[in-house]
């Protein structure tokens, strides 16, 4: 669980790895609009982080040694539309999935997805994040109708719909919500929230 | 040689009339603005193109970038939908009859300060400034007041009329609900034949009877571009970036602060337009500085054309070594007339609409440097063909989760309505 060391101000702090290095951050981007948002809120969230941006097609032969987290990110369709995301959970990295890449994530661990009823796009929604309201962007069609194996279910809404699934010791987090959208106020915190739930800081 | 500049005092209304003037006996190609716009732009003149590039499938980015800032001076053109749908990696089969793009310099670009009140006129040929400026003297004709000649009476052909275009939205709809777009801008063409049309006058007339800050005049070959567009796409202003999406649209007979209200409120055309700057935000983000990218004034509302529409800023600053068209290109087309996800949504467009969109919803741009430009959304927007005597005009609506399929319908047809009208009267 998420424990007592979050920081929830959001602010540009430097985060060193085991290393000693800047975090290097492989972004992998389903043909999705979102993603150079979910870029700039990780640059601004993550001082002195190195971020790279693959394309999904670019997935088979992206090299998945060198980046300290992998971000998957939101995208059209469905987790049967994105085969071949079997590398990036065997690669043995923390991984933070963005909507379509939580429902990746947990398809990967033998969960479901399934048409959410009553499909909300563009709109805000109150979560209850570890004992705090907060308010989130929601963009999807879809959502987790069953959880994958040893993944668990860390936030929902007052609708019982999934709004955040992970796995701590596998260093696996998903957030069905939108960080980066402007419409979720302090979208930075939710970042360093990951960051700490996959003891990357 | 050197660049000769005069100014001129003239109000608005003068610096139309030269405008009109221009348009009719020069040749030239015209960007036209009104004030108390949010999209308020530059009006600018091009008079006597002296080069021009036409866009085909293989014109790529660096050949534009060289055309433009390769030689000092304004661009003036269009960039259409088609060859944005390129740019995006979406394929097409339907017949294009259109150029993908065209963009000139000129022997001679008009410009007129709103502020001061004050036309400039640069050229580096003196005999065709002396001419310039002798014809701002010039007293107007009634000729030239834009009296609409050969339009013809009755109903256009539709390429999705009524029922169509509705089975279109419940089509869209259920792509909504699996997942493969959030919102989609379904578009419909409207064709007259009318070989004895008179283009400028209709344009002059369009531009007198519904203002709008971002008209557009531009020749290509037989294919006559008349734009009416109300809509900025992106901005930049000495590497400062502002786009301003519009999603969220009422109509009213007579204006009302409740119907202002109405439209800000209701949940729809709010998921609408933040839907929209959220990809907006995107878009530019692949050229702004980390940081720098800011939304403001959202859900703003302004009147056109008797409809109330919702808008953003959005702004940004160019990021180091990034020029205004590395960001045009990268976000072209707009996303107010794709919908989000904007590759997904384009595939779906181009299976749903039986047109080709051509120079509609591509941009009309007035490109300075590689630090400033303007460029609208070019919606409402006709293009007429000399050769063939037909003008065809399109609308479209953007269709969300909760969007009932006979009110988009009806939307579409209200955005038409300042071209339908000429037929009907």
């Amino acid at each position: 669980m998420f424990g007592c060391n979050l920081s929830l101000k959001g602010s540009p702090d430097s985060f060193m790895t085991s290393r000693g290095e800047y975090m290097n951050i492989l972004l992998i981007d389903n043909n999705d609009s979102f993603t150079h948002n979910l870029e700039h809120l990780l640059a601004t969230s993550i001082a002195g982080c190195r971020i790279v941006v693959a394309s999904y097609g670019q997935l088979s032969e992206s090299d998945l040694h060198w980046p300290d987290l992998i971000v998957i990110s939101p995208g059209p369709g469905m987790p049967e539309d994105y085969p071949g995301y079997e590398r990036v959970f065997e690669a043995e990295k923390p991984v933070l999935g963005v909507c379509l890449g939580m429902q990746i994530m947990n398809e990967y661990r033998g969960g479901s997805t399934g048409r959410l009823p009553g499909c909300v796009h563009g709109k805000t929604d109150t979560i209850d994040w570890f004992g705090e309201e907060r308010v989130v962007a929601r963009y999807h069609s879809l959502c987790v109708t069953q959880v994958g194996d040893g993944l668990n279910i860390l936030a929902e809404n007052n609708a019982s719909i999934p709004m955040c699934l992970g796995s701590e010791n596998d260093s696996l987090l998903g957030y069905q919500f939108h960080p980066e959208s402007f419409l979720t106020p302090d979208g930075g915190a939710f970042i360093h929230d990951a960051l700490a739930f996959l003891n990357l800081r | 040689m050197t660049l000769l500049h005069s100014s001129i005092s003239v109000s608005r209304e003068q610096f139309d009339v030269f405008a009109g003037r221009m348009g009719r006996d020069m040749d030239a190609d015209l960007v036209l603005s009104s004030p108390g716009y949010p999209a308020e732009t530059t009006s600018v003149i091009g008079i006597h193109p002296v080069a021009e590039l036409s866009f085909s499938e293989t014109t790529s980015p660096d050949e534009i970038k060289t055309f433009c800032f390769g030689t000092p001076g304004v661009t003036m053109g269009y960039v259409s939908y088609t060859y944005g749908m390129m740019l995006r990696g979406v394929d097409s089969a339907k017949p294009r009859d259109f150029p993908l793009g065209h963009l000139k310099k000129y022997a001679s670009v008009v410009e007129f300060d709103a502020a001061a009140g004050e036309a400039t006129i640069s050229t580096n040929d003196s005999a065709l400034l002396d001419t310039l400026i002798a014809q701002f003297a010039a007293p107007q004709s009634e000729a030239q007041k834009g009296v609409v000649v050969g339009f013809p009476s009755g109903a256009p052909t539709m390429s999705l009329s009524r029922v169509p275009y509705e089975a279109g939205v419940r089509e869209t709809l259920e792509h909504i609900l699996s997942g493969y777009t959030y919102q989609l801008n379904l578009s419909t063409k409207f064709s007259w034949e009318c070989p004895d049309l008179d283009p400028l006058a209709l344009f002059l007339a369009l531009r007198n009877d519904h203002p709008a800050p971002f008209y557009a005049w531009f020749k290509s070959g037989p294919h006559q571009v008349l734009s009416t567009s109300p809509e900025r796409f992106l901005r930049v202003e000495d590497g400062h970036v502002l786009s301003q999406p519009i999603k969220g649209t009422l109509r009213f007979d007579e204006y009302t602060p409740e119907q202002v209200a109405q439209l800000t409120s209701s949940p729809k055309e709010d998921a609408e337009l933040s839907m929209i700057v959220d990809l907006i935000r995107n878009d530019i983000s692949a050229n702004c500085a980390y940081g720098s990218v800011r939304v403001e004034n959202h859900k703003s509302v302004f009147a056109v054309d008797n409809l109330l529409q919702m808008y953003s800023d959005v702004h940004g600053d160019l990021r180091e070594g990034r020029d205004c068209l590395d960001l045009f290109l990268d976000a072209f087309p707009g996303g107010s007339i794709t919908g989000c996800p904007k590759k997904s949504s384009m595939e779906i467009i181009e299976n749903l609409e039986p047109h080709s969109r051509g120079m509609y919803c591509g941009s009309v741009v007035v490109i300075r440097d590689e630090q400033n430009m303007d460029s609208s959304i070019a919606i409402r927007t006709g293009v007429y063909n000399h050769d063939t005597g037909q003008l065809d005009s399109y609308a479209g609506s953007g269709i969300v989760v909760d969007s009932n399929p006979a009110n988009e319908y009806q939307e579409t047809m209200a955005k038409a309505e300042k071209f339908l009208i000429l037929g009907a009267s």
